[in-house]
């Protein structure tokens, strides 16, 4: 079973030089959001698995592929917690 | 003169002070609004959803199905009921409510006046305005008794043109955003007055102020400002400074002060674009105010050049 990430119905992003504010429209919350986290929000335009993401933050940023693992996961789950992703389960 | 905002009530009296408080606000929306005001007394709703929002004297409520806006006044029963798409908003108001009708202005009609201005594209920002010497706008945000309004009326004494001490709403003008100022006086704490070295204004009781016109002042009227400086200010100690703020943070500080966009999901989209392309036209600061701003008038000019 893979897991990809999407956007919650109800983010709304809005970017200003590469930083950003996620913004929650059920909760009424919302949230800062640095480049790297701007970065992969953006890229779930299309649902994606941990793997692309961090294929994602490493050809953008100089970073390792353990360093972006750890980032782009501890990320994701701010961000479930905070109800600006949701998963979706599927086959390959 | 007509505000562009069309008022049908029953009773002439009640038509007429909304009708005045608009006039003199000067707002001129650029679309055709109304507000349906009907008088009666009004049932109690058990069957009301949690409020979505709340702040002092003010709920507002999604009903559903379709996430119509129910603002509702806890001064006294009061309620308008707007859709999103609504260029008329229909307000109820008790014979309690008509009895504070001069109150209800300052919170309730207020309100219901910057929801349906979102119909059209204005976005309220909780924000003071103003004009240099040299042409730069400004915009001012923050908290009630964060400095917004002393900050404004001392730069009107310095000629500067001011245009909200409080109430602006940000509209695109092309590629620009422009905040359009909601005309009325800038009103002073007897802090704000002592320090300004003032005498005089007319008293506003339901804001606990005393209120001054810009040209009171030294200043003049402006009714439109382009920011290109934003200040979120707060009340330091002796010495006024400015810390630049990073992208990131002044959108967040931006929706904060422009906290409507969180209510409606519909205009959601539309008002924090309008944010970010504040934010991309103007440099943005943590600005502190301390006391030497009133030794050193020009402080502001010399500090952000």
């Amino acid at each position: 079973m893979t897991i990809r990430y999407r956007p919650h119905p109800d983010l709304r992003l809005s970017s200003l030089e590469g930083e950003g504010v996620a913004l929650q429209l059920g909760t009424r919350r919302y949230f800062t959001v640095n480049k790297t986290g701007l970065v992969i929000l953006e890229a779930l335009a299309t649902p994606r698995t941990l793997d692309e993401l961090v294929a994602v933050v490493v050809e953008r940023f100089e970073v390792t592929r353990e360093q972006a693992t750890t980032s782009v996961r501890g990320f994701l789950d701010r961000c479930r917690e905070a109800e600006l992703i949701s998963e979706l389960e599927g086959e390959g | 003169m007509s505000s562009g905002i069309k008022i049908h009530c029953p009773d002439p009296a009640i038509r007429r002070s909304v009708e005045s408080w608009l006039e003199e606000g000067r707002i001129e929306p650029p679309l055709p609004l109304g507000i349906d005001i009907h008088l009666q007394a009004l049932p109690r709703r058990p069957d009301l959803p949690p409020p979505v929002f709340r702040q002092p004297g003010v709920t507002l409520h999604l009903l559903p199905p379709d996430n119509r806006l129910l603002i509702s006044w806890e001064t006294a029963p009061a309620v308008a009921e707007l859709s999103s798409d609504d260029r008329c908003a229909r307000v109820v108001l008790s014979p309690q409510a008509v009895e504070h009708i001069e109150e209800s202005k300052r919170t309730f009609l207020l309100t219901v006046l910057i929801f349906l201005l979102r119909r059209v594209g204005w976005h309220h920002v909780h924000g003071g305005t103003a004009v240099d010497p040299t042409g730069r706008g400004w915009l001012f945000a923050g908290n009630s008794g964060s400095g917004k309004s002393t900050t404004t009326a001392l730069v009107g004494t310095r000629g500067w043109a001011v245009g909200t001490d409080d109430i602006a709403f940000l509209a695109q003008t092309g590629e620009r955003v422009e905040a359009r100022s909601f005309r009325s006086r800038i009103g002073l704490r007897p802090g704000g007055q002592d320090l300004l070295a003032r005498m005089g204004g007319v008293p506003l009781p339901d804001r606990g102020k005393v209120g001054y016109w810009p040209d009171e002042l030294g200043g003049t009227w402006a009714p439109r400002v382009e920011p290109e400086i934003v200040m979120f200010t707060t009340v330091g100690d002796d010495s006024t400074r400015a810390e630049r703020l990073g992208p990131g943070e002044t959108l967040a500080e931006l929706v904060r002060w422009s906290a409507w966009v969180v209510v409606e999901p519909g205009l959601a989209e539309q008002h924090l674009a309008l944010l970010a392309r504040l934010g991309r036209q103007s440099r943005a600061y943590r600005l502190s105010l301390g006391r030497d701003l009133f030794r050193h008038p020009d402080l502001l000019s010399e500090l952000i050049r």
